[in-house]
């Protein structure tokens, strides 16, 4: 009996393993977006225009990850002057930290759907847990290449005094609401 | 109270402005290091409340903010650990040198060979060129003060105006402590030349805050490189005023005006410049 379990546990694994598959980041149709309040009159918003990293996804399994690198100079909120000073040691420190990451640790299921993904969080290289809520994921062939791709939407907030972003506090807004709208395509 | 704390012009100018000043007075009988500790009171206040009480992450406006500190710590001891004046006039070009390393290694890590090398030219070359320049009025409390208050407000101005007003805060703390120690100094109205000798580690403080800040502008922020020759220009200029008034209003004035016009200048400068496409934020 042990071993027809075991023939049956055999043949099941590469069926699942089909199903898991990495997914390279789309840069252009992916946005890490922010928005947090200004002074107490309104909410700004920006985003970066560079990022890349990776994704690896297993309904079935229930396992996923997600690996993201933010270029922190590529900050973007419509306003040069604005950007400069953002990537400055006030802000980002940009040219000591020219990278934000993101490292998914655990993940969360509703059903066969990605709920929430659990992770590091670094930004001026102190690294904390953040959990983003995923809004949708979805998975299957371009209509145009042809090729599988994965997108999602996800976000979450933090404390900008957790990572050490302390200037302008707390006349400039202290909790950061993150966006991430992701697209992958399977290696 | 709270929030007159968290406003810029009282963190960097009104607050280290009046500690300075209240320290000065309030040691100047006792010790003549007093003009040290005042701005050292000043400084660790303005800072804690510029930057926070923390120095988590360690990034490199934090140290500058340690080594300013410590510097002020080393200025006020040295003079009585080391007796010997060349030794003494190493210690600030070596002392900012190794400053220099570690707050700036691993940036500059990650620099070609021609960034290195310009790095390594231009920030060496800049600290023993302060270095020397100040070494020329240590000796001289108006001169030395006079420099040293419109260095770091033409470096806090500038700073601020190339988009890093932490950097701006920090040395226009530094500018409004000398300022209010200066003022200090002028009321109380005695004649110049009271046979104290400073000694050249005093220069410490100025040479190394300014070094550190002004590289730090160019490097993590957009201050244009240039902008520091003319800034290195203020403690030479300063030393070249040829008259020597016996009143300290005087002295103080004439001796900061050289300074002041360059700050001034350069700072507008540097704002026009990086202003030119913006509508403000």
């Amino acid at each position: 009996m042990k071993k027809v379990l075991l023939m049956a546990s055999l043949a099941i694994l590469p069926v699942n393993s089909l199903l898991a598959a990495n997914y390279t980041i789309d840069p252009g149709h992916t946005y890490a977006s922010f928005a947090i309040n200004h002074l107490g009159f309104s909410t700004m918003r920006g985003k970066f225009n560079k990022q890349s990293g990776s994704l690896s996804y297993d309904p079935a399994g229930k396992k996923a990850s997600v690996t993201i690198e933010i270029d922190a100079a590529s900050i973007d909120t419509g306003h040069e002057k604005r950007d400069q000073h953002l990537s400055s040691p006030d802000f980002l420190n940009a040219v000591e930290h020219p990278t934000i990451t993101f490292k998914s640790t655990k993940v969360g299921w509703s059903g066969d759907k990605l709920s929430t993904v659990t992770g590091n969080l670094t930004i001026l290289g102190v690294s904390k847990a953040v959990t983003l809520t995923v809004s949708s994921i979805n998975c299957g062939e371009h209509p145009f290449n042809k090729k599988q791709v994965c997108g999602f939407d996800a976000s979450g907030s933090i404390k900008r005094s957790d990572f050490g972003v302390n200037y302008g506090l707390p006349a400039i807004g202290e909790v950061l609401d993150l966006q991430i709208e992701l697209e992958a395509v399977k290696d | 109270m709270a929030q007159i704390l968290d406003r810029p012009e009282f963190q960097s100018a009104v607050i280290p402005f009046i500690v300075a000043m209240l320290v000065y007075v309030g040691l100047k009988k006792f010790t003549a290091g007093a003009w040290i500790w005042a701005l050292f009171a000043a400084f660790l206040i303005s800072s804690s409340l510029i930057n926070g009480a923390t120095l988590s992450p360690l990034t490199g406006t934090r140290k500058i903010i340690l080594l300013v500190l410590g510097s002020l710590i080393l200025a006020g001891l040295v003079p009585y650990l080391i007796r010997q004046l060349k030794l003494q006039r190493a210690v600030a070009p070596g002392l900012t040198i190794l400053a220099l390393l570690w707050v700036f290694g691993t940036v500059v890590a990650r620099m070609d060979l021609i960034g290195i090398a310009l790095f390594l030219a231009g920030g060496v070359g800049l600290v023993l060129w302060l270095a020397w320049t100040f070494d020329r009025i240590a000796n001289d409390d108006s001169r030395l003060h006079g420099a040293g208050f419109t260095l770091m407000l033409g470096t806090g101005l500038s700073a601020t105006a190339a988009a890093s007003a932490l950097l701006g805060q920090l040395a226009l703390s530094l500018a409004a402590a000398s300022g209010g120690m200066l003022l200090a100094w002028v009321l109380q109205g005695k004649a110049v030349g009271s046979g104290r000798v400073s000694g050249s580690i005093s220069t410490l403080p100025y040479v190394l805050s300014a070094a550190l800040i002004g590289l730090a502008a160019i490097i993590f922020a957009r201050l244009p490189w240039y902008a520091l020759i003319p800034l290195a220009a203020i403690p030479l200029a300063t030393s070249l005023v040829p008259v020597k008034p016996d009143a300290r209003f005087l002295s103080a004035l004439v001796n900061s005006l050289p300074g002041l016009i360059i700050a001034l200048a350069v700072s507008y400068w540097v704002w026009q410049a990086g202003s030119s496409n913006s509508s403000g934020y």
